[in-house]
């Protein structure tokens, strides 16, 4: 028998995240280790009226063309990727990795170079989904490359994804609604500070925040979700963080991670694996030095490390950094081909300060808010 | 290991069939289950210099669409579609099904909306490609179902798909080149023919193709290939055929088809099982029951009937009839919504004149014709 939480999951992504309506042209990007799920998803977008279009990877194309290719064809972009850019009115990308390290003896230039001629897509997606008229979710499906990531069985992977999508609550979406007013109030709050400090473990950062907008997450562009973030303003990062987690980033994972940060740029990287490949992508261009992105992961259902973004940056207790491209509805600036999110795991002798008065202590905010 | 043959026909549809070059568009369609022939076309691709990508589709969508789609869901037609095709240089087509007979049970109305509303598409592809704007090769991945449908284990079916390919050998290519040219001067030598007779068990049928070009099918639309098609006269039809091998049209499959044809058109009809069906198509419309294509199955790698027209229709020592829509580009002036091709064995007791001459016993021209490019002798 299928999974119900499958079934849940398309519900939720087609019914809550991307709120299909008839008409609406609604690609499916994903791989075909996902294929339970898409089924479920299609007959979704069927029921809600809307038209579903299918887009899957070839395994094993990419390690190809980055291993292969030449220039011309690292440079370039299929048509019709540039018109679902255009086209669609619902983008439900799907990862379902089937080796999450399949890239790690690519050259890195190569891989930086193939970025670079992607960024007018990445690009494109964010200032459509911003100007409303595009809505867009990323999700998950489990497969074994993400399990064994997480050092889990798949059967253990999958209780831990879709617990994180509260996907075994009765009410999956009326849970997140409520995390979402709970999200709003807190980013309100957030919104009224200038300066905010994170002192944890070889880490103690400053980071400017005045004027900026914090963004509520919660279930609309991933899923799931959980986390308050903003865009720092660009010249007004200072100090030394160091990252926890390992962070698995286009096919390979650099861990041990340091950086010092100076009037908002990286002055200093290092990093204990893949240094070379940290190098190469702070020098993709210019915005890859600095921090488009801070935020709260705020998921108490998340709790591990598993050595994914989009499950990690949302464990609850941590705040994640993300080097290059902010989200412009937060009213950060920083423009780069680069968005690489890092995770500082604050849960245990940690502080954060806002405008010097603490407010976040071991992984929770004081006031009890989250 | 990807298995040699693989890596070889996706070469041979790249290089040969398609002529791919560099800074070209080309995208390679597949189901889930072709990816590792889908692979290597996208690898033999990157050689080539061109830009590839696959357009890969999953098992289930259509049934979910053709059971639950709205009426306006179901003949919609993106404009990312419509866009895409004008974009691509060159296109190959991999099917690859893990049921033949999963949309068996769909209502047959909503399959053919469906069906009329892709063909909208599709007509727009064949334009293309007829002008020689872009490239199309259609082939087979074998999988279990083409297998169970062909009644072998897969690896037998692998060993007929490739061997039927040549790809068992190493430079399937200079053989298709050898093919392609005794193709065309057979093509030619029937250009000149003013009519075919055909004689078998409870067959004498007389076609006319006076004035009528030949094509030549090697390799470059199909892969497998093997066979040289026109549309006959369409008013030129005369007397009996029956067909040997069950006639197959979007799954249905008709038994012992008999047929008997007065200046061009179908007068009598009768088949063992399928009797309503093959009266219904018939029923179409006005060129159905007109003759579309005559061709000779000359791919003598193919050696049994496998319910699968990319193979039979080229079964060496075989001719089809088509009832329905002719090719222009032969002369053809038939039009109709069916091509139903249906295919007669030749093979044991068969005969051919051209113009009363006999060309054919057997399932085997008499003679090789007249090949106009003499090769050269230089070798070593």
């Amino acid at each position: 028998m299928a999974d119900p939480r499958v079934e849940r999951l398309a519900g939720v992504l087609v019914d809550y995240s991307t709120r299909v309506r008839e008409g609406d042209l609604v690609c499916i990007d994903t791989s075909a280790a996902a294929t339970p799920l898409v089924h479920e998803v299609w007959r979704r977008v069927l029921e809600s009226g809307g038209h579903p279009h299918l887009r899957i990877d070839l395994d094993g194309a990419d390690e190809l063309l980055l291993g292969e290719g030449g220039d011309a064809q690292l440079d370039w972009i299929s048509p019709l990727r540039t018109a679902e850019v255009e086209r669609a009115d619902v983008r439900i990308a799907v990862e379902a990795p089937v080796n999450t390290r399949s890239h790690t003896s690519v050259d890195p230039g190569r891989q930086a170079r193939s970025a670079r001629a992607r960024e007018p897509l990445r690009r494109r997606y964010f200032e459509r989904a911003n100007a409303g008229s595009l809505r867009s979710v990323v999700t998950l499906y489990p497969t074994e490359a993400s399990a064994q990531d997480a050092n889990r069985s798949l059967a253990e992977y999958a209780d831990f994804v879709y617990g994180a999508g509260l996907l075994d609550r009765d009410d999956p979406v009326g849970e997140w609604s409520a995390l979402g007013e709970r999200y709003a109030v807190l980013a309100e709050r957030l919104g009224e500070r200038r300066e905010i400090r994170v002192v944890g473990d070889g880490t103690d950062l400053t980071l400017g925040v005045e004027g900026r907008t914090w963004i509520p997450c919660d279930g609309h562009e991933n899923f799931p979700d959980g986390e308050v973030f903003t865009g720092p303003v660009e010249s007004r990062v200072d100090g030394t963080v160091r990252f926890t987690y390992p962070a698995s980033f286009a096919g390979r994972r650099v861990s041990g991670v340091e950086l010092e940060f100076r009037g908002g740029e990286v002055v200093r990287a290092s990093a204990e694996q893949g240094e070379a490949f940290l190098r190469e992508m702070l020098a993709l261009d210019d915005g890859a030095r600095r921090a488009g992105e801070f935020s709260f992961g705020l998921n108490e259902a998340v709790t591990e490390f598993t050595g994914h973004t989009l499950f990690d940056e949302k464990i609850g207790g941590t705040v994640h950094l993300a080097l290059g491209a902010s989200y412009p509805e937060s009213g950060g600036q920083v423009q780069s081909a680069l968005h690489w999110d890092l995770v500082c795991d604050l849960r245990s002798g940690s502080e954060v300060y806002a405008d010097g008065e603490l407010v976040y202590r071991d992984g929770r905010f004081v006031d009890g808010l989250s | 290991m990807t298995d040699p043959r693989v890596e070889r026909l996706a070469g041979l549809i790249v290089d040969y069939s398609l002529g791919l070059r560099e800074g070209q568009v080309f995208r390679i369609d597949a189901l889930d289950a072709a990816q590792p022939l889908a692979l290597e076309c996208y690898r033999a691709a990157l050689r080539a210099g061109a830009h590839a990508y696959a357009n890969i589709g999953l098992p289930g969508l259509l049934e979910a669409l053709l059971r639950h789609g709205s009426d306006e869901q179901l003949t919609y037609l993106s404009p990312l579609q419509w866009e895409e095709i004008e974009g691509i240089d060159a296109l190959v087509t991999v099917w690859s099904e893990v049921n033949t007979r999963a949309l068996s049970r769909i209502e047959p109305d909503r399959h053919a909306a469906y069906i009329a509303a892709q063909r909208k598409l599709s007509n727009r592809r064949w334009e293309r490609i007829s002008s020689g704007e872009m490239s199309w090769c259609g082939t087979l991945f074998p999988t279990n179902a083409h297998a169970q449908e062909a009644e072998m284990s897969l690896a037998e079916y692998e060993d007929f798909v490739f061997a039927a390919c040549h790809v068992h050998e190493d430079d399937p290519a200079s053989h298709w080149r050898s093919v392609s040219a005794e193709l065309e001067a057979r093509a030619a030598e029937l250009a000149t023919v003013s009519e075919l007779r055909v004689v078998g068990p409870d067959t004498d049928l007389t076609v006319g193709v006076a004035g009528r070009s030949w094509l030549a099918a090697d390799g470059r639309y199909n892969m497998p290939d093997g066979e040289v098609f026109t549309s006959p006269v369409e008013t030129e039809t005369e007397g009996e055929i029956r067909y040997t091998f069950p006639a197959l049209y979007h799954g249905r499959e008709v038994d012992d088809v008999r047929l008997r044809f007065e200046e061009g058109r179908v007068v009598h009809a009768e088949a063992s099982r399928g009797d309503d069906y093959l009266r219904s198509l018939l029923a179409m419309d006005d060129g159905a029951r007109v003759l579309g294509e005559v061709a000779f199955g000359l791919n003598y790698e193919i050696d049994r009937f496998t319910r699968n027209i990319l193979f039979d229709e080229k079964i060496g020592g075989t001719m089809h009839f088509a009832l329905g829509s002719g090719f222009p580009q032969t002369g053809g002036a038939n039009t109709s919504g069916l091509h139903w091709d249906m295919i007669c064995d030749l093979r044991d007791e068969g005969e051919v004149y051209t113009d009363g001459e006999l060309v054919w016993k057997d399932g085997k021209f008499l003679a090789k014709p007249a090949l106009e490019v003499v090769e050269s002798g230089a070798g070593g």
